[in-house]
């Protein structure tokens, strides 16, 4: 069972690393948003940590295409920036 | 009934039990207009990321709440006229997060 799990991880690793213009069909070209699916942080104006990951250098909000984050939660995303802004917590 | 949070932040200089005071008068204005305090929290004193009218720090303060259209309205009527506020946020949710983000590290360091 070990050696199995092993395995997939490494596939994983690899499809994204060989992008290429010659690669097999059915590889996955994006990466999957970090913010849906189970286990996924809460987008919150509070949760200061997680927002920080999301802005740049500067303070300004990255574009969903560089963090590949989804279209609904990009909006939830940027919401919830620019209320932690009125209360100066970024 | 709707769900709403709301957040104070007041001037470092004013004394803490000046700050107290202000917040359980907010609270008040909040239950006489027909709203229910769920849970008050204490953020402390934080720096503010810039500066807001010459200020650098800040002391928070995060009070849960059901209300009406009404409640609010009240509420932001005072706090805009209030001098020893920096600023305000009310923000309307569809279920209470009881979870703090913040003041969890001060628990930790008292045990």
């Amino acid at each position: 069972m070990k050696r199995k799990k092993k395995f997939k991880q490494k596939r994983k690793t690899s499809s994204y690393s060989k992008l290429s213009l010659f690669q097999k069909p059915g590889m996955k070209f994006f990466k999957a948003c970090p913010l849906s699916g189970k286990n996924a942080p809460v987008i919150d104006y509070k949760n200061v940590k997680m927002l920080k990951k999301y802005i740049s250098e500067t303070g300004r909000i990255l574009p969903s295409r560089v963090t590949s984050v989804s279209q609904k939660k990009q909006k939830e995303l940027s919401r919830a920036i620019k209320r932690a802004r009125v209360l100066a917590l970024l | 009934m709707n769900c709403y949070e709301h957040t104070l932040i007041t001037r470092q200089d004013s004394p803490e039990d000046e700050n107290k005071k202000l917040v359980k008068k907010y609270e008040k204005i909040i239950k006489d207009n027909s709203g229910e305090i769920i849970k008050t929290e204490e953020w402390g004193l934080r720096n503010l990321t810039r500066r807001i009218n010459n200020n650098k720090k800040g002391y928070y303060f995060h009070i849960k709440f059901e209300g009406v259209g009404k409640t609010i309205e009240e509420l932001e009527k005072i706090e805009n006229i209030d001098e020893k506020l920096i600023r305000f946020l009310t923000v309307k949710v569809k279920k209470h997060d009881l979870t703090s983000f913040f003041g969890e590290k001060k628990e930790g360091l008292k045990k």
